[in-house]
């Protein structure tokens, strides 16, 4: 036996070993370290609690701290000199393989200097025993110093705890110089706790479920706990001044279950310790299948992976939301700009919700019983982005039982819910809705991905939280800077009915939680339920499901064809059908990759995104006439229709022989058959029309016999009624009936305002397509009225197409929107003596983008006549700006 | 050893990974690349905006191989690849003095 470990031995029987209830001595301080921590984890492994694991640990390095101080500092000197525990050591939270951190306080310098020897003998020989040591030596005018630089010291003191020496140099730290530098200090030293708090959720993407997570780091780890744990001390030692509510401790259940969550979090951590025989605090997919097979932190038993990470998320989400709710509750170091835009925000209350601080309140508590009411506080939390008060979420939570009850599955949903998707906080508000276990009571077919972890090298969140990230993503496009990202959220703005996409994003994934490998199928069968149980209207739910069925298709086109094939955008036109519903599926598949994992859509990724979208759009107004309706081939969108007109058969397939394809693409069956209703009354009424109202524009659908100079007609029509044509459409079948539709804006507010003047509108229509009323009048008191300058000027630019189409030339239009625009290029071809046969009109902005099919003759447009109408047109659109233009 | 890269399809390359899987080889370098060789590139137009497409996407699978696999590599790469169009990318050879793995510092053809 060597000297050192005879030395040992004598510590040990001396000292050690009379505080141990089996004293052996032929024990050294290392084998007596290694026997105690084989004996923890021994413990740990037979009860599983992180608690006493932890504590029990700490109390073994406690002896030995203690032992070591006795061979080589009481034998110096140990007035003025004292040995405190700091971080989890002073915590009396030890984990196995955890740092342990020592304060060495001094008195004074010339003490500090001389006590330097035996210092690093301690911290040597706790090396050896096989204890990573971090040590600190400060007098007490360090400790009462605040260095910006070094906020984490002053932070870890936080946290001493006295172990042996001079207790009364350890008091005077604690009782007198402690408070006082935080009395001092705690504004910058809360703002700097939280700043360094947001940095390091902020590197772990400001979310909890990561699919391996980190327990100690990330966001709902033990680390938030610590948090909250200094923002408590330092709001104690602080006591002079008033401290946000929540700064103070929480309600005795959320204390209940924020100490369930740190006992899980703990005896976790322990697990992965003693598991890979270091400081380990990833939860590794291995490590999650064993913390599962062994019920770890759990009573359960055996239980399977994912229901194992289920609770780890509830636990994290709890910690996370506590340390969350008080972080927000610390004012940045903001400018008071920052402060005035806080305070005007708050003026954004109202008779149900109150805004303080950035944080919503309810103005009657009995709201937090009523489902609608808080239905409605969601949405404001999507529309405005402010957090849930303390207060608010503690009374949603003790009305859980009567809310969960009385969460409408319907319509009624619906009606909240497409008003809230499209606001742009919807996914902090769906996250709130979920971590409150609302979102599953509404729609419970979500439950089926509640926290659930997907294994493979390529996704980085739960589904569920994909799902918000997705939704997120498209409402950051709005204000994105990202110049590859900009096209992207032009086509957002761009979108008729967003609340569908952003339905079908919520949705998309939701067959990922049920057994089987066709996630897009299970998924659809999920939400066809969903949009059922809600009663969305027909076409919506064809939409939202067609959303989810095909949301794999664009990204399987991008990796497995060649997207400048023809061929390749042929089939995806034919299987998306609408331009609509391409843009949506765009979108769909741009934010369900980006929401993968940060890095997953590269400007490489988006850029063939967008090429294939960009081949695809211009695909389909380059073909519309090239695919016609055949009355002896029916396809699905007919036999759809045909159903609900089982004994009107033959008529309808006569009404749609000839018609383009993209006609039945573009029109719900509703609205088919009520052209076909029209269209059978044209005998007795050669003029058919119908007026109605669609998303805050109207539509006109003028039904009736093909004529010359129709569409220019109509849209002298609605320019003379000071009507704003945003989208138009004109198709003719093989017996020349026409099926003309405009989408407008009333700019006057003309027809909402005077109903009369509805009445008044449509017989307008009619007389002047019946020749029994003059266009001109109408037209000129407009041209007199419009004198308003553009705010922007858009160059004309005219393309004509000859290869695209079988039977027309193709001329596209992009020029500067502004009144009458589309009567002044219909009545400039009309008098060029062309024929419209398809017009498909859009309006994005200032920009007007039209597309016409045109003939002259029935045949293509020769070189001279297109140079003809090119100088026309180009004449005409100069001279029909205003001279102040 | 020989260094084979190969500037591909980005359609193709699903099916050229599984073809030298299927061959042997298991490791690759796989980046998304812009570039054009005798294909140029072309101009689109979307509502009206020019898009100058000169630079195409393509993919460029890097791999060390033994020189007993090279031949087959090539084989399975040009399979899987061609279209017999323009714009269906080239492979490169270089030789390679020596590898080391990181890991335990195997050299050479082990190291693969």
């Amino acid at each position: 036996m060597s000297a050192v470990k005879r030395r040992y031995e004598r510590i040990y029987l001396n000292s050690v070993y009379r505080t141990m209830s089996s004293p052996a001595t032929d024990y050294t301080l290392r084998a007596y370290y290694r026997q105690e921590f084989e004996r923890l984890r021994g413990e740990f492994e037979a009860n599983g609690s992180g608690e006493s694991s932890v504590r029990d640990r700490t109390a073994v390095v406690d002896k030995l701290a203690l032992q070591l101080w006795e061979q080589h500092v009481v034998t110096c000197a140990s007035s003025g000199f004292a040995l405190a525990a700091l971080g989890g050591f002073g915590r009396r939270a030890l984990f196995p393989y955890s740092d342990v951190d020592l304060l060495f306080l001094a008195e004074n310098e010339a003490l500090r200097g001389r006590m330097k020897d035996p210092v690093r003998r301690i911290c040597q020989e706790m090396w050896d025993i096989g204890l990573r040591v971090s040590p600190t030596t400060r007098t007490l005018d360090d400790c009462a110093r605040f260095d910006q630089d070094n906020v984490e010291f002053t932070i870890s003191l936080l946290d001493c705890r006295f172990l042996t020496g001079d207790a009364g140099i350890f008091d005077r730290l604690r009782e007198t110089v402690l408070p006082q530098l935080v009395a001092r200090e705690s504004d910058v030293l809360v703002q700097r706790l939280a700043e360094v708090t947001r940095t390091r959720h902020l590197r772990f993407g400001n979310t909890t479920f990561h699919l391996e997570p980190n327990l100690k780091d990330g966001p709902g780890g033990l680390r938030d706990s610590h948090v909250s744990r200094w923002l408590g001390a330092i709001a104690a030692l602080d006591s002079g001044r008033k401290r946000p509510e929540s700064l103070s401790l929480q309600h005795d259940s959320e204390r209940n279950e924020l100490m369930d969550a740190i006992e899980f979090l703990s005896a976790s951590r322990c697990y992965l310790h003693y598991r890979a025989k270091r400081d380990e605090n990833l939860i590794s997919w291995e490590a999650q299948e064993e913390l599962a097979a062994k019920g770890i932190a759990t009573n359960l038993g055996t239980i399977s992976s994912a229901e194992w990470m289920r609770l780890y998320f509830r636990h994290a989400r709890t910690n996370y939301r506590n340390t969350t709710q008080l972080l927000e509750q610390v004012p940045g170091d903001r400018s008071s700009l920052y402060r005035s835009f806080q305070h005007w925000r708050s003026r954004v209350s109202n008779e149900e919700f109150s805004v303080v601080d950035g944080r919503v309140y309810l103005q009657q508590a009995v709201g937090a019983r009523d489902p609608f009411v808080v239905l409605r506080l969601f949405t404001f939390i999507a529309r405005h982005g402010f957090a849930l008060s303390l207060e608010t979420e503690r009374r949603l939570k003790n009305a859980y039982r009567a809310l969960a009850d009385a969460m409408p599955q319907d319509a009624r949903l619906w009606e909240h819910l497409r008003e809230l998707l499209v606001l742009p906080h919807a996914a902090e508000a769906l996250r709130v809705m979920h971590s409150l276990n609302l979102l599953t009571r509404a729609i419970p077919e979500f439950e089926t991905i509640d926290s659930l972890v997907l294994r493979d090298l390529y996704h980085r969140y739960t589904v569920d939280e994909h799902s918000f990230l997705s939704i997120e993503v498209l409402h950051r496009l709005k204000n994105n800077d990202v110049e590859w990202l900009q096209p992207f959220g032009e086509l957002l703005t761009e979108l008729e009915r967003p609340d569908r996409l952003f339905l079908a994003l919520l949705l998309h994934d939701t067959g990922k939680g049920l057994a089987g490998t066709d996630h897009v199928h299970n998924s659809l069968q999920l939400a066809a339920a969903t949009v059922e149980r809600m009663g969305l209207p027909p076409d919506d739910a064809q939409t939202v499901c067609f959303l989810i069925a095909t949301h794999l298709e664009m990204s399987s086109t991008l990796r497995r064809r060649d997207i400048y094939d023809p061929e390749t955008v042929r089939e995806l036109a034919s299987k998306v059908g609408t331009p609509e519903r391409l843009k949506m599926l765009t979108l769909l598949t741009l934010a369900d990759i980006k929401s993968v994992n940060p890095e997953a859509l590269t400007p490489w990724k988006a850029e063939n995104l967008w090429r294939l979208y960009a081949g695809t759009a211009n695909y389909f107004d380059r073909s519309v006439d090239e695919e016609r309706f055949h009355a002896e081939v029916c396809t699905e969108q007919v036999e759809r229709v045909a159903a609900l007109l089982p004994k009107r058969r033959s008529q309808l397939l006569k009404f749609l022989d000839g018609l383009p394809q993209r006609y039945l693409m573009s029109h719900s069956p509703d609205q088919v058959i009520q052209h076909l209703e029209m269209a059978s009354h044209l005998r007795k009424e050669p003029v058919q029309l119908g007026v109605r109202r669609v998303s805050g524009q109207h539509e006109l659908t003028v039904v009736t016999a093909e004529r010359a100079g129709l569409f220019s007609t109509l849209a002298g029509i609605l320019y003379g009624w000071g009507m704003d044509i945003t989208k138009a459409s004109a198709f003719s079948n093989r017996a020349g009936v026409i099926v003309d539709s405009f989408y407008f804006k009333d700019r006057f507010h003309t027809l909402e305002l005077n109903p009369p003047e509805r009445e008044r509108f449509k017989k307008s229509v009619v007389e002047i397509l019946m020749h029994e009323a003059p266009l001109d009048p109408l037209l000129e008191s407009r041209l007199k009225a419009d004198t308003k300058p553009a705010k922007l000027k858009v160059e004309t630019k005219l393309r004509y197409d000859d290869e695209s189409s079988p039977g027309s030339t193709l001329l596209e239009v992009i020029t500067q929107d502004r009144p009458g625009l589309l009567y002044t290029i219909s009545s400039t071809l009309a008098n060029e003596n062309c024929s419209i046969e398809v017009a498909l009109i859009d309006t994005e902005g200032a920009v007007a983008h039209d597309v016409f099919y045109l003939t002259r003759d029935r045949m293509k447009l020769t070189r001279e006549q297109q140079r003809a109408i090119e100088w026309a047109l180009t004449t005409e659109l100069s001279d029909s700006l205003p001279s102040n233009w | 050893m020989t260094k084979l890269e190969a500037v591909i399809q980005p359609s193709k390359f699903e099916d050229v990974k599984d073809a030298l899987l299927e061959i042997g080889v298991e490791g690759m370098t796989v980046t998304e690349v812009r570039g054009h060789g005798r294909q140029k590139g072309h101009t689109e137009f979307y509502r009206g905006r020019e898009y100058t497409v000169d630079v195409l996407p393509k993919v460029k699978i890097e791999a060390v191989l033994p020189d007993r696999l090279v031949d087959s590599a090539i084989q399975a790469i040009t399979n899987a690849a061609r279209t017999g169009k323009i714009g269906d990318g080239k492979i490169f050879l270089s030789r390679i003095d020596d590898a080391i793995r990181i890991r335990n510092d195997e050299r050479g053809e082990t190291a693969l």
